[in-house]
């Protein structure tokens, strides 16, 4: 435990990275297509299904699809960098054993913990990119009184979701680096990412809702992915500052403690 | 001359030393303080059965786990203080089949030669030279799921090649291989050891340490329990001959009293009395002589099997 603190080197962090990126390169098109297909089914179900029925007067003056459309943006993200970061790091760390392999080389332990991070974020970087074209091209084509992106400012929402996928890898390294059964992620996806994604101001506003509900949702990640994608789609103000600086932190003070739980699970 | 005897003329520089090297998991002691050196360019064995150490101490060589105490120098560097630069000048070949399976043949060789960070055009003729050197090169463009295990741990050999390292190290380089695709590890072992190569290999095989090994340890419960070439270590320990008598249960024992007069060392293994001898005639005669009933009775000479079980008093074999 009172081993020295080990910081990644960008070098190892990017053979990490590239090694994920060749890999991805070859089956891309057949990875892709789920996450890029699921936004979309909540944006015709909930979008235009549930949102004919609140269609009067809609949420902060628009119609309801453009009030999801962003949000979705960002839990996009945390699916594609939770997923990679929960059961595709377990298999590559306890069944194929990539890892042992890679640290075996001058790529330590904690450049494959940072690695996987990045490639994460590139992830939910790519396919957010995607389907946030598509986001601009349907609003356009079918409603372009109410487009879905309506500011220039959603150029920056990839790197954005590079951020946020690198701080929801974070957070699923975390599990993975305690965990010894792959089971056991249903417990992080129902009691963590789950109720993230119903509860962080994509479907509904919290602010709406009584004390300690509002309080308690600016404690959790999603709620401020949601925020700076909301804002950036639409024309941002300069409180989502706020929100960046609060994903920058949390992704930061947490970062270190995967790196070490996994070095320690991969050096004896 | 034997390899042994080429190589004593060149000078002894040590290229890995141990001191006092130890390694426990929590109250679990798996290497009890070790010392040994291994000389640049020859062929460095560690013999036992699972679970003396010998794993423990490779982890520890290229980095896998960290010396909980002594010292331990690889390629002339302190493992612990330049981890990287260690880890950049061995190569690895683990006793687990770690190839990633989502890449090619070979893609696996250039993926790995990135993280040693070489140039690309520097990887691509190394892969090529290395499937060639490993007879791989017909299955360049294969899935790693599709080769024979044989198959994959040649693979393994060419890729702790690609950075062109100075030490090997081998964790059971041909357990759970066949015979034949065994002995074409050992030739290609040796073609290594014939460029300049330092390898350090474990073993449970008696013959693979006898035919690879220019010296090695013996380890048994985490400490090294002797050392030398092989012919030193079998002309220390043990006589020259060796008979073997099989009997029925209770003229063993008869059998045991009979020959523990002349014989230098007598060793029993499950139903098998080992009689260490110079001269196995003389003992032959006698036992034929004494009318003890013997199913059958085998003369050889002694080899390493001999002096593990001389030296911690069971087989390696079981």
């Amino acid at each position: 435990m009172n081993a020295p603190l080990r910081l990644p080197s960008p070098r190892g962090t990017f053979r990490v990275w590239q090694r994920n990126m060749t890999i991805f390169r070859k089956y891309w098109k057949t990875i892709m297509f789920p996450n890029f297909v699921e936004p979309l089914l909540y944006l015709a179900a909930l979008g235009l299904g549930l949102g004919a029925f609140i269609q009067e007067g809609g949420i902060n003056g628009g119609t309801y699809v453009q009030y999801i459309a962003p949000g979705l943006l960002a839990s996009n993200a945390m699916f594609a960098a939770s997923f990679e970061s929960t059961f595709n790091t377990f298999v590559k760390l306890k069944i194929d054993r990539i890892y042992d392999a890679i640290v075996t080389t001058p790529v330590n332990a904690e450049d494959v913990v940072a690695g996987e991070y990045l490639w994460a974020g590139t992830r939910a970087a790519l396919y957010g990119t995607g389907f946030l074209g598509v986001l601009a091209v349907l609003g356009f084509t079918f409603s372009p009184e109410a487009p879905l992106i309506s500011s220039p400012w959603a150029l920056l929402i990839p790197p954005m979701l590079l951020l946020i996928g690198v701080m929801f890898s974070v957070m699923g390294t975390l599990f993975t680096s305690l965990i010894q059964r792959i089971d056991l992620y249903a417990y992080y996806f129902t009691l963590v990412v789950t109720p993230l994604f119903l509860f962080s101001g994509i479907f509904f506003p919290v602010e709406n809702f009584p004390a300690p509900v509002p309080q308690i949702a600016w404690f959790t990640p999603l709620y401020h992915a949601v925020n700076v994608c909301r804002e950036l789609a639409t024309g941002p103000s300069p409180i989502v500052l706020v929100d960046i600086a609060w994903i920058l932190a949390f992704t930061l003070i947490l970062a270190l403690l995967p790196i070490r739980f996994m070095r320690r699970r991969l050096i004896s | 001359m034997s390899t042994e005897q080429k190589r004593g003329v060149r000078a002894r520089e040590s290229t890995l030393v141990a001191r006092d090297l130890r390694k426990s998991y929590g109250e679990f002691h798996a290497v009890r303080g070790v010392d040994f050196e291994v000389y640049r360019g020859e062929c460095f064995g560690f013999l036992g059965p699972n679970g003396a150490g010998k794993t423990s101490t490779m982890k520890m060589i290229y980095g896998a786990a960290v010396p909980t105490g002594g010292h331990l120098k690889v390629a002339g560097l302190d493992v612990t203080r330049h981890e990287r630069d260690v880890k950049r000048r061995i190569g690895v070949v683990p006793q687990e089949n770690n190839l990633d399976d989502d890449l090619e043949v070979k893609e696996n060789l250039l993926v790995y030669g990135r993280y040693f960070d070489l140039p690309k055009k520097v990887i691509l003729r190394r892969a090529e030279e290395l499937l060639d050197f490993v007879q791989l090169t017909d299955k360049a463009d294969a899935q790693v799921e599709q080769l024979s295990g044989g198959m994959k741990r040649r693979l393994l050999i060419a890729r702790a090649l690609i950075n062109d390292p100075e030490i090997v190290v081998l964790d059971e380089p041909t357990t759970g291989l066949d015979p034949q695709a065994r002995h074409l590890v050992w030739e290609r072992l040796r073609e290594l050891a014939k460029e300049g190569k330092t390898l350090i290999l474990t073993t449970h095989y008696m013959e693979e340490a006898a035919q690879l090994c220019d010296r090695l340890v013996i380890m048994e419960g985490g400490r090294i329990v002797s050392q030398g070439s092989p012919g030193q270590l079998i002309d220390e320990h043990v006589s020259p001959q060796v008979l073997e008598f099989r009997s029925r249960d209770g003229s063993l024992e008869k059998l045991w009293a009979l020959v523990e007069a002349d014989a230098d060392a007598v060793e029993r293994s499950g139903e098998v009395l080992l009689a260490y001898t110079s001269d196995a005639d003389e003992l032959l005669e006698k036992v034929r002589a004494s009318g003890i009933e013997v199913e059958n009775t085998v003369y050889r000479q002694a080899g390493l099997e001999d002096v593990f079980l001389r030296l911690t008093g069971r087989s390696l074999i079981n």
